[in-house]
């Protein structure tokens, strides 16, 4: 709780609260996310404007094994509570199948220790088409220089591959001291290969386009595409998947 | 014109401990500074920060740092700054961190920001205020806050937090 408040005091104004999932039991249930009305009675007022600050819950799946997917096709009904949901791919053939079948908005780059795999184009285009991002932690950067490294090193592989699109950079803070600000966040960007533009939007447009990829997830099911008939008055409004549209501020 | 371009970044310092607030000093802060650049980008890009590296303005009731450094290398700088994890002052480390405001290319224009981002910020205290004494100091200090020509520092109201 006491990271929310920094988070706020700081400036951000949409929060993801992330619960991992890890693989390694036999059997998992997905637990109920925590409501973040629970956390706290009234939300705070952004910073220089006058809406509430959201609090989005999130799940990660860290995955080893492709059986692991099928959860993600369960109807389990927890699922469907989360607003995000990332994955975790440990293997080359995980991150294909991520990048281009699986049901996710975010697919987090490791950058704890050495890729096992290297990127490849198609896999990444496809991401890039079908809407996911990909992301990147930087607590680990601060806390600790060899995982600053691999960091480093991670991240500009990706972006020699991705050209700098889609790219989402989060912290993965658990004490609020290891939180840093979006300016500073974009700067970090600097530091992993993005140009300055690229930078400030994996702090900003990204991460919204993201969220709302998980949006349309949960609620549509279809694309109803309506083309006007030139005998019609009236012409109806056509619902596109938030991955095509260009969310801009 | 041939003179040397600075940058001048404001930042705010944050931390949870209250007592870190009132042992800030510049010179504790600019060594803090340098060690990250040092960690970040080694010897090259700390000789190349600190070439005119300075801490400019320091106010420990707020915890607002104003840096100055060369044009370029300010990118290093700002950089490098989400990387300071603790002061040291007096033999105690404390533990904070950095948030960038704004970068400059002038004092006056640093100025400027500061002032309406202290504004923004007594709004905001204004809404948590509870003592009805608190609320009216805090709009007076509010309607008070402008940029005057006498003083050298004017206009940065400050709050005890």
């Amino acid at each position: 709780q006491n990271i929310l408040t920094v988070c706020f005091s700081v400036g951000y104004s949409v929060v993801a609260l992330n619960h991992v999932i890890d693989f390694k039991e036999k059997k998992q249930e997905i637990i109920k996310p925590v409501s973040p009305s629970e956390l706290f009675p009234s939300l705070p007022i952004v910073q220089g404007t006058s809406k509430r600050i959201k609090v989005l819950t999130r799940l990660t799946l860290v995955v080893s094994d492709p059986s692991h997917c099928n959860l993600l096709r369960s109807t389990s009904a927890n699922i469907r509570l989360y607003d995000i949901i990332a994955v975790f791919p440990k293997t080359e053939k995980l991150f294909h199948i991520a990048c281009t079948t699986l049901d996710v908005d975010l697919v987090c780059i490791n950058v704890t220790e050495k890729l096992p795999f290297y990127f490849r184009r198609p896999p990444v285009n496809m991401a890039i088409d079908r809407g996911i991002y990909f992301e990147l932690l930087y607590t680990p950067a601060i806390k600790d220089s060899t995982m600053r490294r691999y960091t480093i090193s991670n991240a500009i592989s990706l972006m020699q591959i991705c050209k700098g699109k889609n790219v989402v950079v989060s912290s993965a803070a658990e004490r609020p001291l290891e939180l840093r600000g979006p300016y500073d966040v974009a700067n970090l960007g600097l530091l992993f290969g993005l140009s300055e533009g690229e930078a400030k939007a994996a702090v900003s447009t990204n991460c919204r386009a993201a969220m709302l990829h998980g949006e349309t997830r949960k609620s549509a099911c279809g694309v109803v595409y309506t083309v006007k008939k030139p005998r019609q008055a009236e012409e109806e409004e056509t619902a596109v998947p938030a991955c095509k549209k260009v969310k801009t501020q | 014109m041939v003179r040397f371009k600075n940058r001048y970044v404001l930042c705010e310092v944050v931390s949870e401990d209250p007592r870190c607030r009132q042992c800030i000093e510049d010179r504790a802060l600019g060594l803090a500074v340098r060690d990250a650049i040092a960690r970040v980008h080694g010897d090259y890009g700390l000789a190349c920060c600190s070439i005119s590296f300075t801490v400019k303005y320091l106010n420990a009731y707020t915890g607002t740092v104003l840096l100055r450094c060369r044009k370029d290398s300010y990118r290093l700088l700002c950089s490098a700054l989400p990387f300071v994890r603790s002061l040291e002052s007096r033999a105690q480390r404390y533990p904070c961190f950095l948030n960038t405001l704004h970068v400059g290319g002038t004092i006056r224009t640093c100025q400027k920001f500061l002032i309406q981002y202290n504004r923004t910020q007594l709004l905001r205290l204004l809404q948590n205020c509870t003592n009805e004494e608190e609320r009216q100091s805090v709009q007076k200090s509010l309607l008070s806050c402008s940029l005057t020509e006498e003083q050298s520092q004017s206009g940065d109201e400050e709050e005890d937090d």
